[in-house]
Order: C-alpha cells, then structure tokens, then sequence
C-alpha cells in the first residue's frame, strides 16, 4: 500500500510546481502582451518616418498619377497620362538606356567581379583576402562626384591616360553609355566580389578533395557540386549590380550632366528643372514611381536569393 | 605510382586557375581601382604650365565659394549624426526591450529607403514643397516649407540624410543590441536605483560602442558625400559647389574632391574595421551610388 500512496502522492509535488510555473509563464505571457501593446516609445520615430519618408513618397505617387485640369487652371486630375508620357518618346529613350546600360553594366561587372574573387581564393593568401574584404566594402560604398572627376582626370577627353594612350584616336570617350559602364565597374565589381566571395570561400576543401577522390575533374566539380551551391549567390549578385547602375545618379550626373547620354535619374532632374512645359515636372513624378517599382522588384528578387545563398554556410 | 598522380591532380583539382592567370586578373584589376585616383593625384599636384605645385589646392580653399558649402556641410554634418542616434538609439533599445512585436514592422519600414533611389525622394521632397509653398505666402503649408529649407539651416537635408541611412543603422543597432543581454542589463542598474536616462548612458551605449561608432561613421561618410538630394533641392555642399566649380577650375576641385575622398574613404575604413565585417555594406549597393 504505501508505494501507491507514495506514487499517489509524489506527481501531486511537481504537479504544483507544474501549475506555479505554468502561472509564472502566463503572468509573463500577458506583461510580454501588454508592453508589447505598448508602441508609444516608438511614436517619434514613426512620427519622423512618416514626415521625412512617408510624406515624400506619397507626394511623388499623388504627383505621378494627376495632370493640371485645363478646364480650371491650378487643379488636377487623377490620371494615368504621365505614365503613358512616361513610356514614349524622350523619357522612354532614357529608360530603355539605364535599363540597357545596367545590365550590360552588371554582367562586365559580375562576370569580372566573380573570376576576381576566384583569382583571390586561388592565391590562397590571407592577408590578400583581409585586405581585399576591407577594400570590396570601401569601394562598393565609394562613388559619387569625386568618382566622376577622377575618371575625368584620367580617361576624359583631356585625361592623362587618353592621351598617353590616344584613346580618342581609338574612337573612345568617356561621356557615352561604354564611359559610364566603364566608371560603373568602379563599384560594381567590389560589390560583386563582396556578394560572392564568402560563398566561393565557403565551398569546403572537403568536398573538393571528396568529388577528386572519386575521380571527378575540376570540371565535374564545378558542375554538379560548386555552381549548384554558388548559383544564388551569383544570382544574387547579377541582381543587386543591376539595381545598383539602375539607381545611379550622382556619379552620372557629374560626368554627363544635362546633355549627352539619357538616363532615367538625370531625366527626373531636368523635369524637375525645367518648368519649361507644365506636366514635365508630374512626367518626372512618374518616372521616380518606375524607378522605386524596379529597385522594388530587384529588392525582392535579391532578398530570397541571399537567403538561399546562405543555407549551406549556417 | 597510380596512387601518387591521383593525389597530385587532387591537389591541382582544387585549383580552378592557375596562379599566374588569378594575380594576373588581380593586378589589372588593381589597376583599373587605382589607376584614376593617381591620375586625379597627378591632376592636382602638377600643371604642365607650372610644374609641381600644390596651388590647385590653395586656389580651392581661396574660392569664394569654399567657406559657405564647407560650413553648410560640417553644419548639416553634425545634425545628422546627433539627429540619428538621438532617434535611433532610444527607437532600438525600446523596440528591443518593450515592443518585440514591433520589431517585424520596423524592420520593414527602416528597408523601404532601398527601394526608393535618391533621385526619387529628392523629387519627392520637390514636389511636396513646392505644393505646400503653392498654399500662398504666409499660410500655414507655406510657412512650414520655408522653415524646412531654411537655407542656413536645412532641416529637410537633415531628414532625409537620416531616411538614407536607416537601412543600414537598423541592422547595425539591431544586431548589436541582439549580442547582449539587455533585459538583464536594465533590470539590474534598475534594480540598483539607476534612472532610465543612465541605463541607457552609463549601461546600454557602453555595451553597443561599435554599432554606434559604426552607424556615426557611415552617416558622417554619407552627409560628406551626398550630392544627389542636395543638388536637388538647391543647396551648396561641397560635392554641389565641387561641380559648379569644375568648369572653370577643374583642377581645383578635383583636389578638393580628392581630399573629401580620402576622408571618407578613411572614415569607410575605420568603420568596416571597426564593425568586422562588411555585411551591412553590402546592402547599401542596392540603394546605387548617389552619395
């Protein structure tokens, strides 16, 4: 009798210690739910977000999608005529030419940027790889007005290179679409060493030495084992140098400024400076909206490529 | 012997190039990065009319225009920074600690400036400015758009210099405040008597130094570089003033230039050292290379 009692007895002790912990989670369930209601602290940054961001957006949409009433001057109409405007003539040139420029830009870009970070990897330095990790995150940060002067100052048409070289006798310049490609790559193959290097430096010795032992040749290995695992993250980089050329503009506009080559960024500045027509400026409007829609594509395209670049590494 | 070769063209497997052919590659590469930065160097250190000279240098600090956009860009410099980490700190620390559930939303709101290029918020601004000034003089939109681009002191630059740099001081912050233990940390100096405003002073910061410093650099990179928003809505930084100066003395600001460049490329340096990796950089290149 007494081991029942005892078994009677003994989930009765932790049964009670089950029911307080159970208690203590549900207390701390419901604090967790109330703080977690509570959003207030988050009020000014929200605030901010919508002044200097949500504002912004709205007004280039709102903008995009109405034209002046030309029965009653000073008002507007919703309408759909700035984005047909958006996609002929002038504004269209321009758009087709970033969007050509872009991915011819990214392919140089990736196709170089790729064999780079293999070149390094190949060289099996340490120290080249730290330095190169550093350099990629610089340089794929790098850009902007002092970019363009430097290729200015060294493939311009007075450039220190143009003329050691007679590039123009080449029938070369740098204020055209190959120019801007050419500068482009400044950045564009360190974003794409740094998109791909971790994943080339990740494919493990191991599996290497695994695909030669049974036989496999440095062809197969890549086949079937490196390109499979690398694809995303290649992928992935392709995707993030388009989007990258796309959205350029300051560097652009240093270099070509008003005139020259078309392009979507520097076309939105001179709608937006011109005043010359009414209706260019809401023109510009609905080529900003193209420009957040692609980069908004890319974003997405990108986002689950990254992640699944990363599933063989964690 | 059989075994022999197989364990050799093992070990010549593993290799896809042969050495030569990779530090071929990187030379030439390394060529084409430094290449224009020492033809930009030679620009501004030597007229072929006067030899060796730093007068370019001289002849840009001497612009009239110098003294205006440098103290315009020092100025909207340091709002800036003070500006983000005085709302992104406290933001990160009370999402982390009072609001998890939040974190979702937030996340998405601080990503949402890579989707929007520069060229795109600035015409934005644009065009929510001119309309709220398009309310007539001395109405209430109209007045609010003149205090926000107050040219001594534009607080619409500020903003925005804030908005582009969110993305990557969110995951900075974010992952920062994610290594420590920051419920225990505060309960503890609370339970010592200590006031929020020093938890988050003598407590949190010490404990989130690197996200911080690295969140201050890339924004001061960032407000140094900047020119497509600032061009835009018609202020001279010094990367605007370097381009209204170019056509007349190109080798001035080319050496201004390369001075700016050298600081943020010191700055990128420092911060990518500092934070020891490169991840947040990378997602920056999906936002283009408008600063």
């Amino acid at each position: 009798m007494t081991p029942t009692v005892a078994t009677r007895n003994a989930p009765s002790a932790p049964g009670a210690i089950e029911r307080a912990i159970c208690r203590i989670d549900s207390l701390r369930a419901r604090a967790e739910r109330r703080t977690g209601a509570s959003f207030w602290g988050l009020i000014p940054f929200l605030i901010f977000i919508v002044l200097f961001l949500g504002i912004p957006v709205c007004g280039i949409v709102l903008s995009a999608f109405r034209v002046a009433d030309v029965n009653e001057p000073g008002s507007y109409v919703p309408s759909l005529v700035n984005f047909a405007a958006s996609f002929r003539g002038a504004s269209w040139d321009a758009m087709r030419n970033s969007l050509q420029i872009s991915v011819i830009a990214a392919l140089v870009g990736g196709v170089i940027g790729l064999a780079l970070a293999q070149a390094i990897l190949t060289t099996r330095s340490r120290k080249l790889t730290a330095v190169v990790t550093v350099l990629t995150s610089v340089l794929a940060n790098s850009g902007g007005v002092p970019l363009a002067f430097s290729f200015i100052a060294a493939v311009g048409n007075a450039g220190i290179i143009t003329g050691l070289l007679s590039l123009t006798d080449l029938g070369f310049t740098l204020y055209s679409s190959g120019g801007l490609i050419l500068m482009y790559q400044y950045f564009l193959i360190p974003t794409m060493v740094m998109v791909v290097l971790p994943t080339l430096a990740g494919l493990r010795v191991e599996w290497k030495e695994a695909a030669a032992s049974v036989g496999a040749t440095s062809w197969q290995f890549w086949k079937k084992i490196g390109l499979p695992i690398a694809t995303p993250a290649i992928l992935s980089g392709f995707v993030l140098l388009f989007g990258a050329s796309f959205a350029t503009h300051a560097s652009a506009a240093a270099l070509i400024g008003g005139g020259g080559v078309p392009l979507i960024s520097l076309r939105i500045d001179s709608g937006l400076a011109g005043g010359n027509l009414a209706g260019q400026e809401n023109v510009a409007m609905a080529l900003g909206v193209n420009m957040i829609v692609v980069a908004l594509i890319v974003l997405l395209i990108y986002m689950p490529l990254q992640k699944r670049s990363l599933k063989w590494f964690t | 012997m059989v075994h022999v070769s197989r364990k050799t063209r093992a070990a010549r497997d593993v290799r896809v190039v042969a050495p030569g052919l990779s530090w071929a590659l990187i030379i030439l590469v390394a060529l084409y990065i430094a290449v224009p930065m020492l033809c930009a160097f030679a620009f501004s250190i030597y007229v072929p009319t006067a030899g060796f000279t730093f007068e370019p240098y001289l002849e840009s600090v001497r612009d009239p225009g110098f003294p205006g956009a440098l103290s315009l860009t020092l100025l909207i410099t340091v709002l800036t920074v003070v500006g983000l980490l005085a709302l992104m700190v406290p933001t990160m620390v009370y999402l982390h600690l009072r609001a998890p559930r939040w974190r979702p939303i937030i996340e998405i709101v601080c990503t949402i400036p890579l989707v929007v290029p520069s060229i795109a918020l600035a015409a934005g601004l644009v065009t929510v400015l001119r309309s709220m000034a398009g309310f007539g003089r001395g109405s209430l939109p109209a007045q609010v758009s003149q205090l926000l681009q107050n040219p001594d002191l534009p607080v619409v630059l500020v903003g925005s210099y804030i908005v582009l740099t969110l993305p990557f001081v969110f995951r900075s912050l974010d992952a920062g405040l994610r290594t420590i233990d920051l419920r225990t940390l505060v309960e503890s100096a609370h339970s010592l008597g200590a006031s929020g405003a020093t938890v988050l002073r003598r407590v949190i910061l010490p404990n989130i130094k690197g996200p911080v410093i690295f969140s201050a650099f890339f924004c001061i990179a960032l407000c140094l570089g900047e020119f497509t928003v600032a061009v835009t809505l018609g202020y001279r930084t010094l990367p605007v003033w370097l381009t209204q100066i170019a056509g007349s003395n190109f080798r001035a600001s080319i050496s201004m230039s390369l001075l700016i460049n050298a600081l943020t490329w010191a700055l990128l340096i420092a911060m990518t050292v500092l934070a020891g990796r490169a991840a947040p950089a990378r997602a920056r290149a999906l936002k283009g290379h408008e600063s």
